[in-house]
């Protein structure tokens, strides 16, 4: 960080925006200071993402792109943007772009905390669109977990990724569903952890999604071909109808069962 | 029992019952407002019918009701989109489904047959051939190819060609590849892949619903 102290003029209620995860220690210093915080990956704001093709390309990350539209609308007091290990190169060039258009402070961190806080969400029984809502919020807390409240259920499939820019695609998983990849390395608040990160479960059927043009669609694809019923996906905004039924045929031909469902 | 195949162009129906007769075809133009189907699959489907199949689903239980062998590839080319399943040990192993950058590959060859009047039965497979990854774009192709003094006939059949190329890779360059789809019936299609050629004809996914009938809705055929 280059300001001393970049925290210092925040008040209670003050807005910040986070891209990616940031550290541990910044989400602890924003919830002691009673910071409102935004999390500009998700769709905040109901806007044509075209507004942002005047500073990003449109072939480039959906989720990028709708931070930059969330952070041209919103009206924010500061953007912490993660562009460290667990995050991407492509965070970084958009913290570059969002100096140059915002008026407000725009801090890099590098998010490289080690503390396994767990993931009992990632294999509870649950939708697995509600798992995601919770694993994606849990990122504005430092809160430690209550496993217990989360019990770990069989899984009889498996979705290995990101959190996708549409939920949609989630809504055809079963609630046995268990949860790999960088979204397991989010609820476990290491999203710099490359081990953990690549682990799969070789017995249930998986689905490996990664955003189109994400760096992350190679370890999507090498590993789905390591699986032995693994199936690649990369979307970009939306999800289509032929990638929803992609996904649908997947699953009742891996033979998971429609009841659980 | 009415089961239908609500493609883009064309529309194949089947009526599971003790006259049943042969699988047939309606243009996707001509059909009745009203209709209704017992179990549909296609794009079209979920218009005519409270059942509803997704296409890649009705083409792999196709698949299995066609196909013996444990290990093969099924490929579909429709008018509007091209998909396949791969199957590994009598199990699924992959699958895609490309509505996007095959967009319209049949639909345009069925499209330049009628007007460059031409008859793919008489076409010979082109030495050369166009890279293209959608048939709408393809078709400049055929126009600076034509506008350079190639024949109408060639630049077309460099065309078709390419479209087969561009199919054959989309489904992992197999060996051999199980051809499901009204350009079964194109030999200028067919002898363009440089693979092994089944065709299954254009029924494959009515005989995939027809499956889905039996198990799911025990129906006795």
């Amino acid at each position: 960080m280059k300001q001393e102290n970049p925290f210092a003029q925040l008040r209670p209620d003050s807005r910040v925006g986070i891209v990616g995860i940031p550290p541990l220690a910044v989400i602890g210093r924003l919830n002691s200071l009673g910071a409102r915080i935004h999390d500009l990956d998700e769709p905040q704001v109901n806007t044509d993402m075209e507004v942002t093709a005047p500073f990003l390309p449109r072939v480039y990350c959906a989720i990028l792109r709708t931070a930059v539209l969330n952070a041209l609308h919103l009206e924010l007091d500061m953007i912490v943007i993660d562009v460290g290990p667990g995050k991407c190169d492509c965070a970084l060039h958009v913290s570059t772009v969002l100096q140059d258009v915002l008026r407000i402070p725009v801090i890099r961190t590098r998010n490289e905390d080690d503390v396994p806080f767990g993931h009992p969400l990632c294999e509870t029984r649950m939708s697995l669109l509600e798992k995601l809502q919770r694993i994606t919020a849990g990122v504005q807390s430092a809160a430690p977990y209550q496993p217990e409240k989360f019990p770990p259920c069989k899984p009889t499939a498996a979705f290995w990724g990101v959190p996708p820019r549409d939920f949609s695609l989630l809504t055809h998983f079963p609630d046995t569903t268990h949860i790999y990849g960088w979204t397991r390395c989010m609820e476990n608040k290491t999203p710099a952890d490359g081990e953990l990160e690549e682990i799969f479960n070789a017995d249930v059927p998986t689905i490996f999604f990664a955003q189109s043009f994400c760096a992350k669609t190679a370890l999507a694809k090498f590993l789905a071909a390591k699986h032995p019923r693994g199936l690649f996906l990369d979307v970009d905004v939306t999800c289509s109808s032929s990638t929803q039924a992609k996904i649908q045929a997947f699953l009742e031909l891996s033979g998971v069962d429609h009841a659980s469902r | 029992m009415l089961l239908a195949d609500f493609g883009t162009s064309y529309c194949k129906f089947r009526e599971l019952s003790e006259s049943a007769g042969h699988p047939y075809l309606i243009a996707t133009k001509d059909l009745p407002k009203n209709l209704r189907v017992d179990l549909a699959t296609g794009h079209n489907g979920k218009r005519f019918s409270d059942r509803y199949v997704n296409e890649l689903t009705a083409l792999a239980r196709g698949g299995e009701e066609l196909i013996a062998a444990p290990d093969y590839v099924l490929l579909d080319c429709g008018s509007r989109d091209i998909k396949y399943v791969s199957y590994r040990h009598g199990k699924l192993a992959d699958m895609g489904w490309n509505s996007e950058c095959g967009a319209s590959m049949g639909f345009t060859i069925e499209l330049l047959e009628k007007y460059y009047n031409l008859d793919y039965d008489t076409l010979a497979v082109p030495d050369r051939t166009f890279s293209i990854t959608c048939g709408v774009l393809g078709m400049s192709h055929i126009f600076d190819a034509v506008t350079s003094g190639i024949s109408e006939a060639e630049a077309v059949a460099r065309f078709v060609k390419g479209i087969a190329l561009n199919a054959y890779r989309f489904s992992g360059s197999p060996q051999t590849l199980y051809l499901s789809g009204g350009l079964c019936d194109n030999p200028l299609f067919v002898s363009s892949f440089p693979c092994n050629i089944i065709p299954l004809g254009r029924y494959v996914l009515i005989k995939g619903l027809e499956k889905t009938a039996r198990e799911l809705l025990s129906i006795a055929l």
